[in-house]
């Protein structure tokens, strides 16, 4: 197949602005059938601005949009649906308490005026899964499906009728590796089918595996398109940060003394199930051990039991007094969005100087709160906004800050770079490693091997809740 | 400073609106708007009577709604201040009954201190059966107030009745031991300095303790609280306990500073009505002294309106409804126009 000579999907020249921030200046991009075609940026670039708009979700302030030659319904999410330009959000539009047909068939009504029949409205997604080679459990209850699962049910929502383009926000951020190459071969065959492929990605390796052209935004303008084989990741990288990046090599193994002590412990779940078996290592100061694996086979359960916020079954610990808690999930466990950017300074830790008996002194608290805000370059309006304010990035540096800023003499970080860009995420591995520098023993679990081997002195892997030094060699990198 | 002023603005431009709101309402049901808004502002606000009518009704509406404030800041929706205004009651004519004649001086205060005992005690059990059993305290507190509104009605055939065993009554308790009044010609009592001591009080635990900051983490999102070892159970019982101590400190404050008494109709919904003062009051203890104000002034002008307009006993509720409804409306519209900053993914 030739370049193909017309797009199906093109915008010209869209600007759109919340607020004085332009999240879109003058941006243009052609999306061709048959072609997977990478939206690249860092947070903030507008990568999801864009594709806001391109679904008819986001009304640009000014430029058009064409669809198949005409122009395309712009704000009207709905007519986009049915003329064929379909979206896998990252977080997943589905109803958790409904059967995985109940939830293909909510997507495929038209109205509220017609008669259920679930079978009927569900049997063309039914029919694409088996074609595309996924098992589909239509009875399955969807909220109990692994995340790789539910993402695919929002693929088969998108391609079970009119399908002309598939826009794909961050899909790999929640899958395993060998979930991703699945993925992959499915876009590859949907693009055999003529499908124009939209993929919002900020992981390199990904889309040079599977891109056939990339358009790179950066803080909200268009800064280069191109087909794949033009370019290099390091060109890309440069292109989306502005300047490559400095990395530097993992910290060297210490001899320091043993900080973390975990004797043979065993760890409940939140249902009482055993999530982590007989897990034994030490951490000495200086040192960070990387602890890689799939998620959801016991890493929020160890490291919530290493921190002390879960009790360990069986078994002991020996750890630090100074103790800081990076968890995975920034918004669920690491701030309280209502509260203000200062307030969430003090969640995990309050200065011993910042206190006068049961009241909070507030200009010690105010300085505390600017410190950590100025030392780890939060960019931030006002102290006093409410944290959710703040961009993903600035929100993970505000946690990373307030943890860093009480010299924990151990610091267990759950995924911290995870939807960070690469700016950020170099800020965060920066951190970690100074503060092991400084003597803190750090674990670091990830799921991201490049993360592991860029930081990590040492590794460990855990597969159902057991941990292991020979799961690497099995991991089968992204195509 | 930029904000003070700016808070300033939002509530005299809600103030505005809750006028309007009023003047709508009358209009909508074909009265004369001007003379029933007039009349309500007349009836709270006109004279001394007036205003005195408005603050002691404002009274136990701002301690309740205080007490709403704090429990629902730490995420525990309490329902049950009409219970535990009852309780604070009940407390209160209890320890005048036990004392009997005895140390007059000292049985206002220890009834006080009793209410709030009393109120505390059951919501922190509510607080307690949600923490370690599962019972949603929405569910329990519902039907704990029915308990204590049963409780009462007994205690006032039973044990608690007068001495002279004719009327469903407690005896009354005698002037000593009555909240200092203002002034002879009105209601006007102590109690609406405990309140708005109670309001500053909850403003300085709320936001310039630690324990407070940590109940309102808690109330924002309970699972941060606990990944950062803040002890969310204990966090909610405590705040529970002070919520349910502040609702029966709003009993016992009416029972020792207004009616003297226990009698069936104690409470005047208070309890219930303290709800809708917290949430206009945005759950900040200052802007609900305003808010408790504004309802207070409502209910007093409307007893005004009452004899003068023959819908005037149910415009009251009436205009409740629409001002809560009209509220809730305009935070959300508000909410819902807010940019999305920092845009980005």
């Amino acid at each position: 197949m030739t370049v193909p000579p017309e797009p199906i999907l093109s915008v010209k020249s869209v600007t759109k602005r919340y607020r004085s921030v332009a999240a879109l200046q003058d941006v243009s991009a052609d999306f061709y059938p048959g072609e997977v075609h990478a939206v690249l940026g860092e947070n903030g670039a507008g990568k999801s601005t864009l594709m806001g708009i391109l679904a008819g979700f986001v009304v640009p302030d000014s430029g058009t949009v064409t669809l198949n030659g005409g122009p395309a319904p712009i704000g009207r999410p709905f007519q986009a649906r049915d003329d064929g330009i379909q979206m896998v959000h990252q977080h997943f539009m589905l109803v958790p308490n409904f059967t995985v047909e109940e939830n293909l068939a909510l997507s495929g009504m038209r109205g509220l005026w017609q008669t259920l029949d679930t079978k009927a409205l569900s049997k063309n997604a039914l029919s694409r899964a088996i074609d595309l080679g996924w098992k589909v459990d239509a009875d399955e209850r969807t909220g109990s499906l692994p995340v790789g699962v539910q993402q695919r049910l929002e693929i088969l929502k998108g391609v079970a009728d009119r399908a002309l383009v598939l826009i794909l926000d961050e899909p790999t951020a929640v899958l395993s590796p060998s979930e991703v190459n699945d993925l992959f071969r499915v876009l590859r065959e949907l693009k055999e089918q003529n499908i124009a492929i939209i993929l919002i990605a900020h992981k390199l390796s990904e889309v040079m595996a599977i891109a056939d052209r990339v358009t790179v935004l950066r803080r909200g303008k268009w800064v280069a398109s191109c087909r794949i084989e033009e370019t290099n990741a390091e060109q890309l990288e440069h292109w989306m940060v502005g300047e490559v990046p400095h990395r530097e090599a993992a910290v060297s193994t210490s001899s320091g003394e043993t900080l973390l002590d975990v004797q043979s412990i065993d760890v409940l779940g939140d249902r009482g199930n055993l999530a982590v078996k007989q897990a034994q290592f030490q951490v000495a100061s200086g040192e960070i051990l990387g602890i890689g694996g799939v998620d959801g086979n016991g890493q929020i359960e160890l490291a919530e039991a290493l921190v002390g916020v879960r009790e360990v079954a069986q078994g002991d610990i020996q750890r630090p007094d100074a103790t800081g808690y990076i968890p995975q999930d920034r918004h669920q466990d690491g701030l309280a969005l209502g509260l203000s950017i200062e307030e969430n300074t003090l969640l995990s830790h309050v200065p011993q100087d910042a206190e006068n008996g049961p009241m909070l002194m507030r200009s010690k608290v105010r300085r505390w709160a600017s410190d950590i805000v100025d030392r780890f370059r939060v960019k931030i309006g006002e102290i006093t906004d409410p944290v959710a304010s703040l961009s993903g990035g600035n929100q993970q540096k505000v946690i990373v800050g307030r943890v860093l800023s009480q010299n924990p003499k151990l610091i267990v970080a759950v995924n911290p770079t995870r939807g960070l860009d690469i700016r950020a995420a170099n800020d965060v591995h920066e951190r970690l490693r100074d503060a092991a520098k400084a003597g803190a023993a750090v674990v670091l679990f990830s799921a991201d091997l490049d993360e592991l081997a860029l930081l990590s002195t040492r590794q460990l892997a855990i597969s159902r809740g057991e941990l292991g030094t020979d799961y690497f060699g099995s991991i089968e990198a992204p195509a | 400073m930029k904000q003070a002023v700016r808070l300033g603005l939002q509530g005299l431009a809600i103030m505005a609106g809750l006028v309007a709101v009023l003047f709508l309402t009358f209009a909508a049901f074909g009265q004369d708007p001007v003379f029933g808004v007039r009349t309500i502002f007349l009836g709270a606000f006109g004279d001394a009577q007036g205003i005195s009518r408005t603050l002691v009704r404002a009274t136990p509406l701002l301690l309740a709604g205080l007490g709403v404030v704090v429990a629902w800041r730490a995420g525990m929706y309490n329902i049950g201040g009409e219970g535990q205004y009852v309780l604070g009651g009940i407390g209160g004519a209890m320890i005048a009954k036990l004392l009997g004649g005895a140390a007059p001086a000292a049985l206002g205060p220890m009834i006080l201190i009793c209410g709030v005992l009393f109120g505390a005690s059951v919501a922190a059990l509510a607080a307690w059966l949600q923490v370690k059993r599962g019972v949603q305290v929405v569910v329990s507190t519902i039907l704990m107030n029915f308990l204590a509104l049963e409780l009462m009605e007994y205690l006032l055939r039973g044990p608690l009745q007068e001495r002279k065993k004719q009327l469903f009554v407690t005896d009354t308790l005698p002037n000593e031991a009555m909240l200092m009044r203002f002034g002879a010609q009105t209601d006007l009592h102590f109690g609406i300095v405990i309140a708005l001591i109670s309001a500053i009080g909850v403003a300085i635990y709320l936001y310039l303790t630690k324990a407070g900051l940590q109940l309102r983490i808690v109330g924002d999102n309970p699972s941060a609280a606990r990944a950062n070892k803040i002890p969310a159970d204990a966090v909610q019982i405590r705040a529970m306990a002070i919520s349910g101590g502040l609702c029966g400190l709003a009993g016992a404050v009416d029972y020792a500073g207004l009616t003297g008494r226990l009698a069936d109709g104690f409470s005047q919904n208070w309890g219930f009505i303290a709800i809708p003062v917290a949430l206009m009051g945005a759950l900040n203890p200052i802007a609900t002294i305003f808010s408790a104000t504004y309802f207070g002034a409502l209910f007093a002008g409307s007893e005004e309106l009452k004899r003068t307009l023959p819908i005037g006993n149910t415009v009251v509720p009436l205009v409740q409804g629409v001002v809560v409804l009209a509220y809730i409306g305009f935070v959300t519209w508000m909410s819902r126009r807010k940019p999305v900053v920092g845009a980005e993914e």
